[in-house]
């Protein structure tokens, strides 16, 4: 009796995971979508993060700009040398002192049929600049006072103060043009994605993957893929297995010491590009010792910039001798940086009265690179007599402490989003930004402050660069920030994938990559 | 106490336990230190955008005020929607997410209970021989490998090297086999020394000599006298197992790329977005409440004897 029960108990149970098992099996055929067999290429890039939104004026983060940027045009586009290049504008004119004067592109329609006009170009940025609406993206847009319809193909914005690099803040992804229609729906909500760009949107499923699909009307050339697909795959090795086996086209990669089994393969190509980027150490310029410049320079004399870049990034980095990267337009080219040198140092610091050295912190948080930096600048800087202890801050801490000024030294980076060096270094090194708005040196100069307010103006391109190339000149003297290196992104590209380029700002250029099979 | 009433009167005294959980969850976004609307939208986020933040989430009311709204909406289903992209945590858990991870969960559960049982059992009969001591060496090495370890390990060779299965996704059977693997794995390693040690136990218990004495065949003995009355400690390990399972097992669906309920927590809180960590805590909690009770009433039927009480 025991046994009949027992059984049929078990057999309950069994029959009971074979329905389950039943069911989960036949569950996994619904959610599968099977690409069109058209012969076409479809492209499949595998990235680390999910994509947040693709509203223009939504989440602030690289995936979600990376697929926004094949959606939305803007009126102006950098290419991957940053130049300035006609993108929904064919031409530009400066109209006075603060305004700028765009003629539209004719003929052009949205995803959904709405043709482009100047309304849909005030639509859009008036709804960024919103203060009510409060968009992540907002302080790329702040100077813009006024946007104005002339007529149908003729806008004009107009700025608070004259503004010369808003060129390079009209080409960010986030000034993306949006379909007017779908601008009206959404008010301040998460608008539907409907651009004029190269690709449309297809399907999105959150967390997992987003696919594009060609715009068969759009007004540049047709790119090449009839699909894109974004999927989010967070663990690297991974990514690299999926290229490696030709199932992925195309991956991020973000630990350097990939880079090895990527070179070492014979399914994929390692490719590096250069970035808008920056890793830094800042210095607390209003107090001792680092008030004093030679302290500063005997700091930044005293740390083998070089050989952290070997050992950290494993070369995946380009010396950063001022804070903009080559990719940065007001990059100083012939700049001389000081050297790594600790005899020198040794003698800044008995020339600043600290022959014996000094007790100090360096703060960071806790992302593993920056860890790794602080232990090395402990190192070195023990070998002339300063005692460095390193303080692991967790990141809202470190952001507002750092912000207060409760620091002496500290690690961060900075990408000049823009590719424009008023971005780089106004919000970093101008007196008025001290403290939160990205100063977090404290640092206070006249002849910088004034240079930063006439790069701002400046028209001419040739006289921008020269105020710019004095800045630079400054900072190596004053010391502020020891400026570490230029990261460079990092792509794993597929055997037989070709055409594939990198825009320093992260967005993947994939309109014409050719997958050779 | 017949088995209805008793399911019953768990599922009441579920009530309180719930209750407990839902305060502990709300409690998440007060507990933690700084204001929470300015966790969420970020350092450079504008006032009227931090305004914005408040009112979308309540947090201008009283506590208790708040507490209570949460509590409603949660029993009306309603657990707020995403900072991040504004959809409803409930369509975020619910649309795809938990199933997927019940489908790994399941599948691998039933891996690692195959496995361990019979290999728990074979160690156990066989005490002391050289199949008990590699059985236990396997187990003991799948109770320590780092289950990440196994799976990029599983992808290396059976996925790139040899081609024989998809690297990562989810979707298709080829496609689960690696994952299934990797779970399932230690999983079978708790479940075959539990087994092994319950096992042992029974053995040497006076009704199983008897049973020997009066002629029962060993196979008999083996799998009706003492495997029933050794189940009980396993199926325990087995709801737990199960239970974390279901929490979303992070490691495994991070490697192979499963866009299950584990990696919406993880990325959910690397984003700060609280509604959806508050709404996957939730139906973690619930859902091993649930499998708790199922065990429970499991027992009743391994063993008569046990008071449904």
């Amino acid at each position: 009796m025991h046994t009949s029960k027992l059984f049929t108990g078990r057999l309950a149970t069994l029959a009971l995971v074979a329905i389950m098992l039943f069911a989960s099996m036949t569950a996994f055929s619904a959610g599968r979508q099977e690409a069109p067999a058209t012969g076409e290429q479809d492209l499949i890039i595998l990235i680390n993060s999910d994509i947040v939104s693709l509203d223009p004026h939504g989440s602030n983060d690289s995936p979600s700009s990376n697929v926004r940027s094949q959606i939305f045009d803007t009126l102006v586009v950098f290419d991957s040398d940053m130049n300035l290049l006609p993108g929904l504008a064919t031409s530009w004119e400066p109209v006075g002192d603060a305004t700028w004067e765009f003629t539209l592109r004719q003929g052009v329609t949205f995803h959904d049929g709405t043709p482009f006009t100047a309304d849909a170009v005030a639509a859009s940025l008036n709804r960024v600049t919103d203060r009510d609406f409060g968009s992540q993206r907002l302080f790329l847009f702040q100077m813009i006072s006024d946007v104005e319809v002339v007529d149908d193909f003729t806008v004009r914005v107009s700025t608070e103060f004259p503004f010369t690099p808003l060129l390079a803040h009209l080409a960010h992804d986030a000034a993306g043009i949006i379909s007017p229609a779908a601008l009206e729906a959404a008010g301040f909500d998460e608008v539907e994605p409907i651009g004029t760009g190269p690709f449309m949107l297809r399907t999105w499923d959150p967390g997992n993957e987003v696919v594009i699909e060609r715009n068969p009307n759009y007004w540049g050339d047709a790119p090449t893929s009839a699909t894109v697909t974004y999927r989010v795959i967070p663990e690297e090795s991974t990514r690299l297995a999926l290229v490696e086996r030709g199932d992925a086209h195309i991956a991020e990669i973000l630990q350097p010491a990939s880079m090895g089994r990527v070179e070492a393969s014979q399914g994929m190509n390692l490719r590096l590009f250069d970035t808008l980027s920056l890793n830094y150490i800042g210095f607390n310029t209003e107090q001792e010792p680092f008030n004093d410049p030679r302290v500063r320079r005997a700091v930044s004399q005293a740390i083998n910039v070089q050989t952290m870049i070997d050992g950290i990034v494993e070369g995946a980095g380009v010396r950063a001798i001022g804070p903009i990267s080559e990719a940065v337009v007001g990059f100083h080219p012939t700049l001389e940086g000081l050297s790594y040198d600790p005899a020198a140092a040794r003698a800044l610091l008995a020339e600043a009265g600290l022959a014996d050295g000094f007790s100090t912190t360096l703060w960071t948080n806790d992302n593993p690179t920056r860890v790794a930096i602080a232990e090395i600048v402990q190192n070195n800087l023990a070998e002339v007599g300063i005692d460095v202890s390193i303080e692991v801050l967790e990141w809202g801490a470190y952001l507002s402490q750092t912000a207060e000024g409760l620091h002496d030294m500290f690690i961060l980076g900075w990408v000049t989003v823009t590719g424009d060096a008023d971005y780089g270094m106004y919000a970093l090194l101008h007196s008025s930004n001290i403290g939160a708005a990205g100063n977090r040196a404290f640092f206070a100069n006249d002849r910088v402050d004034e240079l930063l307010d006439l790069g701002r103006r400046e028209t001419d391109p040739d006289r921008r660069l020269a105020l710019y190339h004095e800045v630079q000149e400054i900072l190596v003297q004053e010391a502020p920030m020891l400026n570490l290196y230029h990261p460079k992104w990092m792509v794993a590209v597929g055997a037989g994938v070709e055409n594939y380029d990198h825009h320093p700002d992260n967005t993947m250029l994939i309109r014409n990559v050719v997958v050779n099979r | 106490m017949s088995l209805g009433v008793y399911v019953i009167r768990r599922l009441l005294q579920m009530i309180p336990v719930l209750l407990g959980v839902v305060f502990l969850v709300f409690s998440m976004l007060h507990i933690v230190p700084g204001d929470p609307a300015m966790i969420m939208a970020g350092e450079q986020a504008s006032p009227a955008a931090l305004e914005r933040m408040r009112e979308r989430l309540g947090l201008n009311d009283p506590l208790p005020v708040q507490y209570v709204r949460y509590l409603g909406n949660a029993i009306r289903g309603d657990l707020g929607e995403s900072v991040r992209n504004n959809r409803a945590v409930t369509d975020e858990i619910f649309a795809s997410r938990y199933w997927i991870t019940l489908q790994l969960a399941i599948m691998s559960i039933a891996l690692a209970v195959f496995i361990g049982v019979i290999a728990g059992i074979i160690s156990a009969v066989w005490r002391h021989s050289l199949f008990d001591t590699m059985i236990m060496l396997i187990a003991l090495f799948g109770l320590s490998m780092p289950s990440f370890w196994l799976g990029i390990m599983l992808i290396f060779w059976f996925s790139v090297q040899f081609f024989w299965l998809p690297a990562a996704g989810w979707g298709s059977l080829p496609q689960a086999v690696l994952p299934v693997i990797t779970l399932g794995t230690a999983g079978a390693a708790v479940i075959a020394r539990m087994t092994r040690s319950s096992m042992l136990e029974v053995i040497n218990q006076d009704y199983i000599r008897t049973a020997r004495a009066k002629g029962v065949k060993e196979s008999v003995v083996i799998a009706k006298h003492a495997l029933r009355n050794a189940l009980i400690p396993v199926v325990t390990v087995v709801g737990l197992q199960f239970g974390f399972f279901l929490g979303g097992s992070v490691l495994t669906e991070t490697v192979f790329a499963i866009n299950g309920l584990g990696r919406l927590m993880v990325s959910a809180i690397n984003a700060r977005d609280f509604p959806i960590v508050q709404g996957a805590v939730l139906v973690a909690s619930v859902s091993f409440m649930a499998v708790n009770l199922i065990v429970d009433i499991t027992y009743r039927f391994l063993n008569k004897r046990i008071e449904l009480n």
